[in-house]
């Protein structure tokens, strides 16, 4: 073995250890980077010497894919969880007051009404008492609907994030392909990587997807039933229409941009915090919405059908209370007729002006008229401010639990990828100490080269 | 092999727990400051649920305890009326009982005749007492004076009155003579709409009430339809025809000064249970409708034999105001009834409001000792939360690489 070749040794050693700690140096400015991955060098025998073979990120695929679930649990149920939120503040009736108290109060003024048919003020309090409680099922109702309407506005910015990602990963993809393609070995590879891994896990987030890598480094992302997000370098992008919904011409549905026939894809959206509000705009405020109309229509039919069997002050026949063509939540109003002449609430059961017609409408709050003759017009009512409840304090749990999976799993991938500046701290001592290794070693070399000169002068 | 112990995996640990601390101390601090362990439906959905229905249970009671004090304040007013309307009776008996004796005389008699014309005009002024705008005892027409202070002899077929709202603008007239046994209201609805002939009619005789309506029938082309009772009503087209729901009433009275009805006015004071407060006139007054004797009749009888000097009379009245006297004592005994059964359904409700009540604050209300033992435990994790948080970072090789 000659001399110079130990030189060559000596080179490759400090190079290879000048790699590790830059290595170590970039790992330490990075330990707090969102997302990073450490890296750290694979020292490959080059024999007699050595090289840095490549530089390694040091991750576990299958966590990064866990990871990727939990975000769709995550985003779903904490969309979930926000909008519920708010539907349970319109229902929060801990404090007394809202429909459950006008009811009762309704009720009330009924039977004011028949101790006295004939009394003017009994009468003005019932028709105001009525005008509250219809006015709080309009506010009851708007305000579903204006949640519903603020759910329906997030909609096309996610699918404007959605597109954002997948172009990202798309353009990281073609990177990534040319690196591969021209055997590149550098950071450069192993942060792009790093990127696509948080883009993933933003995309993650919004909407549900599987992906898989291909052979030149790419990926390529699907949606829930198969159907190609991105393919490589080839993006298909989203987008929102509003057409025939069916609850509201103005909700926006979920398209592919290039599907010229526009096929709504709201049902392959399954995860996510898209689905989340999809949900919630679809089913659950509408579902409440829905029982609170039930609520009010009965109301409307019930109280007419009774008060048109009593008879007015002027001995006729009563006629709607309510205004019968308005039996939403939305809409519920007394009927003109009755506002503009209060003489005309018929409580009496007879021509004669006695009060058992007042009564008997009364009496229809123990009447069981609701969810097929189990339950009073006020049972139904607690009965959904109940479900909103316990749809709230599941979501709640929901979104307790999909959190502490997501940060127990984020904490595992830490503990894979993640810095330790301890352990950055020994690699730092150790390549050191084989990079003055190297060094004495070269000027050794020189020194036998010296002697081996000095000889031959 | 050991954990991987990463800087941000310190911190995050470190944070999170912070949350988790304050979230947990907040929420208890929540129920601290309103008392409550709900504040929010999702709090405890079948709490919150429970906490509504009991609530409208409170206010169902809530309502028939006023409905019951209603009918108390009525029923005391109708005690203290029939009271004094017995007193009279005591005076008028004292009357009788002087003046049939030989010791009176034509100017006694005469003198009394007078005393018992304001006994009857008091009498009058007590039987058509008013409550809270209502007559006390004209039955279940409130607003009608129950009685006159002339007497008919015959029974009287009321004159049909068209409903104000009523489409048919042609002639209802009544007919006949009246021979029920109790002052009465006859009602005719139109069913179906329609001329003379083809229109379709139901007719009730308990003043329309919805249960009590006759089987239909077509108006005849002669437009006599009949009552029952001995009564009909004619009816002659006008320019318009008859249309549903058009209501024509006759008011039938029995011989009398009895205006009133039979109906008794009732009041909810539980769930399904209805409950007669008032006394009716003519059961308190007159000779119907439960009653045995016509007092004003009787007072009448007595003034006039007064008048008349006609001792043997004035003697049989005797006997007839004691009657008079035990009918108004049976009927001040029936309001002594009621107030009992009042006043016992009212207990009830009370002690019942008293449970409920106990059991919204069982569901709702928050255990403080429990609650202020809890925030002292979640108050100490926070301490050592921050206690910890504090020291990290401090301990690293860092101090130790020189």
């Amino acid at each position: 073995m000659s001399g110079i070749s130990a030189l060559n040794i000596a080179k490759d050693a400090l190079l290879s250890h000048q790699t590790a700690i830059n290595l170590v140096g970039t790992n330490i400015a990075n330990a707090n980077t969102p997302g990073y991955t450490r890296q750290r060098p694979v020292f490959n025998t080059l024999n007699p010497s050595v090289e840095v073979g490549k530089i390694e990120r040091v991750y576990d695929k299958f966590l990064e894919v866990q990871i990727n679930e939990q975000m769709h649990n995550m985003g779903y149920s904490e969309a979930r969880k926000d909008e519920l939120d708010s539907i349970e503040m319109i229902f929060n009736e801990a404090d007394g007051g809202g429909i459950n108290e006008l009811l009762n109060k309704f009720w009330s003024a009924w039977e004011d009404l028949s101790a006295n048919p004939s009394g003017q003020a009994e009468k003005q309090a019932l028709v105001s008492i009525s005008q509250s409680l219809t006015s709080i099922f309009h506010s009851y109702s708007n305000e579903i609907r204006s949640i519903q309407d603020n759910v329906n506005t997030q909609i096309p910015f996610l699918v404007d994030q959605i597109n954002n990602y997948a172009s990202d990963i798309t353009d990281i993809n073609a990177r990534i392909s040319e690196y591969e393609n021209n055997g590149t070995k550098d950071t450069g590879l192993n942060s792009l990587k790093d990127q696509r891994e948080n883009f993933l896990s933003e995309l993650a987030g919004i909407v549900d997807f599987h992906y898989i890598e291909n052979s030149n480094g790419s990926i390529s992302v699907f949606l829930s039933n198969g159907m190609p997000l991105v393919e490589g370098d080839q993006v298909w992008e989203l987008d929102v229409v509003t057409k025939n919904h069916t609850s509201n011409p103005s909700f926006y549905d979920v398209v592919f941009k290039d599907d010229s026939n526009k096929e709504v894809i709201n049902s392959i959206v399954t995860n996510g915090k898209l689905a989340g509000l999809l949900e919630i705009r679809d089913n659950g405020a509408e579902g409440y919405l829905t029982r609170l109309n039930n609520l009010a229509s009965s109301i409307v039919n019930e109280i007419n059908a009774k008060h048109k069997l009593g008879y007015d002050m002027n001995q006729n026949l009563g006629e709607d209370f309510f205004d019968a063509t308005k039996i939403e939540a939305g809409n519920i109003e007394v009927s003109q007729a009755i506002l503009s002449d209060i003489n005309k609430i018929a409580a009496s059961g007879t021509v004669n002006g006695d009060g058992d017609n007042a009564s008997m409408i009364g009496a229809i709050k123990d009447e069981l008229l609701m969810d097929d003759g189990h339950s009073t017009i006020n049972n139904y009512h607690a009965s959904i401010v109940g479900r909103i409840g316990q749809d709230v304090a599941d979501a709640n749990r929901n979104f307790d639990r999909h959190t502490n999976l997501a940060s127990q799993l984020t904490n595992k991938r830490d503990g894979i990828s993640g810095v330790s500046i301890d352990e950055e701290m020994m690699n730092l001592v150790r390549f050191q100490t084989g990079y003055n290794a190297a060094a004495k070693f070269f000027s050794a070399t020189d020194e036998l080269v010296d002697t081996l000169m000095s000889l031959v002068r | 092999m050991v954990m991987r112990i990463s800087e941000n995996m310190k911190f995050n640990t470190i944070v999170n727990n912070m949350f988790k601390s304050q979230d947990s101390y907040n929420k208890l601090s929540e129920k601290i400051g309103t008392m409550k362990k709900i504040n929010r439906p999702s709090d405890d959905p079948i709490g919150m649920n429970k906490v509504l229905n009991l609530r409208e249970s409170r206010a169902s009671i809530k309502q028939y305890t006023r409905n019951i004090e209603g009918s108390e304040s009525w029923l005391t007013i109708t005690e203290s009326r029939l009271t004094h309307a017995g007193n009279l009776l005591v005076k008028a008996r004292e009357v009788a009982a002087a003046q049939s004796t030989a010791t009176a005389t034509v100017e006694t008699r005469n003198f009394e005749a007078d005393t018992m014309q304001q006994i009857m005009e008091e009498l009058l002024v007590i039987a058509n007492s008013k409550y809270g705008g209502r007559y006390l005892f004209s039955g279940t027409k409130t607003q009608e004076v129950p009685f006159s202070s002339s007497v008919t002899l015959a029974a009287e077929t009321g004159v049909a009155v068209a409903a104000d709202g009523n489409t048919f603008d042609g002639v209802a007239a009544s007919g006949g003579d009246y021979t029920g046994s109790a002052n009465k209201t006859y009602v005719v609805k139109i069913i179906d709409g329609g001329a003379i002939g083809a229109a379709t009619y139901q007719i009730s005789s308990e003043g329309g009430k919805a249960d009590s309506w006759s089987a239909t029938s077509i108006v005849p082309a002669n437009g006599e339809i009949f009552l029952g009772d001995g009564m009909d009503m004619t009816f002659t087209a006008g320019s318009t025809d008859l249309a549903t729901n058009d209501i024509f009433y006759v008011n039938a009275k029995t011989p009398g000064n009895y205006d009133g009805n039979d109906g008794e006015l009732s009041i909810g004071i539980g769930e399904g249970t209805s409950f007669a407060y008032s006394i009716s006139g003519e059961a308190a007054f007159t000779n119907k409708g439960g009653g045995n004797v016509d007092i004003f009749n009787i007072l009448n009888k007595l003034k006039l034999a007064l008048e008349n000097n006609e001792p043997d009379v004035i003697a049989s009245c005797i006997d007839d105001i004691e009657a008079s006297s035990d009918q108004i004592t049976k009927n001040i005994s029936s309001c002594g009834t009621r107030m009992n059964r009042l006043e016992i359904a009212k207990s009830n409700l009370i002690d019942l409001d008293y449970n409920l009540a106990e059991l919204i604050s069982d569901t709702e209300d928050a255990d403080m000792s429990e609650i202020i033992t809890k925030l002292a435990m979640k108050e100490t994790a926070l301490q050592a939360t921050y206690a910890t948080a504090s020291k990290i970072g401090s301990l690293t090789i860092l101090d130790f690489l020189r």
